[in-house]
């Protein structure tokens, strides 16, 4: 098994590298590969599992979109393939019709049917309870942009506290086929080992995430605040 | 015009007030002149001189010690030291120096400045100097990333500003690029490695080409020395270069402009070593010389890095403040504890105080801090204190500590109780800034158990 973190030297603002490390620690038989800006992609080059990118600065971001500009059909292939990809925070973005900054709109790979708006002047900041295939999320958000669907896009989860996709919107994150986009960032996997381990199913890994009692200890804690009506989670 | 003397006695009304009732409401004053005009900040008298500090990490230790040589040459100061650091407590300050015209009694002023209130300070009050710390990673809710930041600054700094600037530190040095400016920076000592991993790290490439940098020296996190192999970019050389430190002399050596100058070193880790260097380059760059600010820092007390040892029947028990969701701040802390000598028990009390009751914390911060450090094999013990104490485990277990190590306590009741007082050479405690009283009600029962035990 091959698991690709693209650009981690820009992808990664919240320990979001966390969880590529997770995964390393969760299955310690695959091959792990990290690619810089200016590198191949192994995406490119041989068959590979799991593709993560995390959020980036917004010029960062747009840095990574024109990195992977020159990939835009294997991607497209890859994700109509089934092969696996998450991507957290702001990178999901990259693979809309467009960013629009300040009236400036950026034309992204355009393989996913929704484009995504950034404003500066407001930041988003708010925790997120969400259910995925009867399996509750739990996960933070903070970010300036928010996505809007342009046609039929399946979300990753459905909200039930916080935001989704943008205001409005029911659900969180965009998924097509295996591949995984979504606002929550952090680190996702070790915050919802429940999640993880379907996810290391879906991979063909026959096996719990690392310090799975541990980190399913810390999650029924978490969840309990989350479901809490009291508190205040915005 | 009249809406500002409103502004301003009403405000002045409300410090003496507030005096009276024994408060020190400093903020209030100038939120209220703020409200009542809102370009307050503007009209208002200015001490002639002005000199602002911002940054990430040291704004404060940089302002109070500025305050004290000024005090030593017996000069007082208009300043916001026991203030706020955003435009009302900025506001307040200026109040606070101004007579009944409006006008400031004061020559010379250093501020404290928030990095975010920016947009709301600068374009009314502009400083002769802007002294930036340094710029990192810090909380994601209100300071998103450092870049973002630097955004602020380079679009809101005015144009007259002098800028004394940190050429280790590739975010902060680079941001207004057309300001007159001049850098200070500390060559790599004798006792550092070449390259301090950290999880943080925000300048990996070059922001020219993409390339990714290449660092001839790296401190910690991305403060150091670097280069571009590609198109020639790198760190800027500075003006101010403090090339060697006598720790057991407690002096140290700055080259700057082709003499080499001696001064007291008046802090002993490197980061607040580094604000030490910050204040004699602003001090130059207004003029003093190199005697008369060797002989301030001479009367200057050395800075103690917010730290309480005490030993209890032989056996140190140390608290450190650590400041919790600033992974970079408590990775300093983790990183002092496993280089001391010894073996050690290490509890730490981490958790957001405000969080807690009413919401939930946002954890992502802990994989940003580099619990790694807490591996080293002298670390016999860790409890972790607190309802994130869970979360703390997880991130210990992934950061590589062994699981029969580590403790983890809801009630901080029970602290005390779990931890090891005689396996250790050495107790340490870590704790969030705004967890202090709690902080030492945990430390008060670990000494009293070691006077038992030991
Ligand atoms: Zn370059």
């Amino acid at each position: 098994m091959v698991i690709e973190y693209l650009y981690p030297e820009i992808a990664n603002l919240f320990g979001d590298s966390a969880n590529f490390k997770y995964l390393r620690q969760s299955l310690p038989e695959a091959e792990f590969v990290e690619t810089a800006l200016n590198d191949v992609p192994a995406f490119a080059q041989r068959k590979v599992d799991l593709i993560y990118m995390g959020p980036m600065s917004e010029n960062h971001q747009i840095l990574a979109l024109t990195k992977l500009r020159p990939y835009r059909d294997k991607l497209a292939e890859l994700i109509e393939n089934g092969t696996h990809f998450l991507m957290t925070g702001n990178s999901f973005e990259i693979f809309g019709h467009y960013i629009e900054n300040d009236g400036l709109k950026t034309d992204g790979l355009d393989i996913l049917d929704f484009h995504s708006v950034t404003d500066i002047g407001h930041r988003y900041n708010g925790f997120f309870l969400g259910e995925r295939n009867g399996v509750k999320i739990t996960a933070f958000n903070s970010r300036f942009s928010h996505s809007y669907p342009d046609g039929n896009c399946s979300g990753f989860a459905k909200v039930l506290r916080g935001h989704g996709i943008n205001k409005e919107h029911g659900f969180e994150g965009i998924t097509k086929n295996n591949f995984v986009g979504t606002y929550l960032l952090g680190p996702l996997l070790v915050l919802n080992p429940l999640y993880t381990k379907g996810l290391l199913e879906k991979l063909g890994a026959n096996t719990k995430p690392a310090f799975f009692e541990a980190s399913m200890d810390a999650y029924k804690r978490r969840l309990d605040e989350f479901e809490d009506k009291e508190r205040n989670l915005d | 015009m009249i809406r500002f003397y409103i502004a301003l006695w009403a405000a002045k009304l409300s410090q003496f007030l507030l005096r009276l009732l024994g408060r020190k409401g400093t903020y209030f004053a100038g939120k209220l002149a703020i409200k009542l005009c809102p370009d307050f900040i503007g009209r208002i008298g200015r001490p002639k001189t002005l000199i602002g500090v911002t940054g990430t990490n040291g704004k404060t230790t940089v302002s109070n010690m500025l305050n004290d040589v000024f005090a030593s040459w017996g000069i007082e100061l208009m300043n916001n030291r026991y203030g706020s650091n955003v435009d009302a407590g900025v506001a307040s300050a200026l109040i606070e120096s101004a007579g009944i015209c409006g006008k400031c009694k004061k020559d010379i002023g250093v501020l404290e400045i928030d990095e975010r209130s920016a947009r709301l300070i600068y374009p009314y009050l502009k400083p002769d100097y802007l002294l930036i710390t340094n710029l990192f990673r810090d909380s994601m809710r209100r300071n998103a990333h450092p870049q973002y930041i630097a955004d602020i600054l380079t679009k809101h700094i005015p144009k007259e500003s002098k800028l004394i600037l940190n050429a280790d530190d590739l975010i902060s040095s680079s941001v207004a690029p057309s300001n007159d400016r001049c850098y200070f920076g500390i060559s790599r000592l004798p006792n550092e490695p070449d390259a301090r991993e950290n999880i943080v790290q925000d300048v990996r490439i070059c922001p020219v080409c993409a390339q990714r940098l290449v660092f001839d020296f790296r401190r910690y996190n991305h403060i150091g020395k670097a280069h571009c192999p590609d198109c020639g970019f790198s760190s800027p050389t500075p003006n101010y270069l403090l090339d060697s430190i006598d720790f057991d002399g407690a002096k140290m050596r700055v080259k700057e402009s082709g003499e080499t100058n001696e001064y007291k070193l008046t802090a002993n880790a490197v980061y607040n070593i580094y604000n030490s260097l910050s204040v004699i380059a602003l001090l130059r760059e207004m003029g003093y010389s190199s005697e008369k600010i060797a002989s301030a820092f001479d009367s200057l007390k050395v800075v103690q890095s917010r730290f309480w040892e005490e030993e209890i029947n032989g056996k140190p028990l140390t608290v450190i403040m650590a400041k919790g969701l600033n992974a970079v701040a408590c990775t300093r802390s983790f990183d002092y504890v496993s280089t001391e000598p010894g073996t050690k028990s290490v509890v730490l009390m981490l958790d957001d105080v405000f969080d807690e009751k009413e919401s939930s914390e946002n954890i992502a911060w802990l994989y940003d801090a580099d619990f790694e450090f807490l591996r080293d094999p002298s670390i016999t013990q860790i409890v972790t204190v607190g309802v994130r104490s869970l979360d703390s485990k997880v991130r210990l277990l992934i950061a590589g500590v062994d699981e029969s190590k580590i403790v983890a306590v809801t009630d901080e009741k029970e602290a005390a109780s779990k931890v090891d007082i005689e396996g250790a050479d050495k107790i340490f405690l870590l704790y969030e800034l705004y967890r202090y009283d709690s902080a030492v009600a945990v430390r008060n029962q670990i000494a009293q158990r070691m006077k038992e035990v030991l």
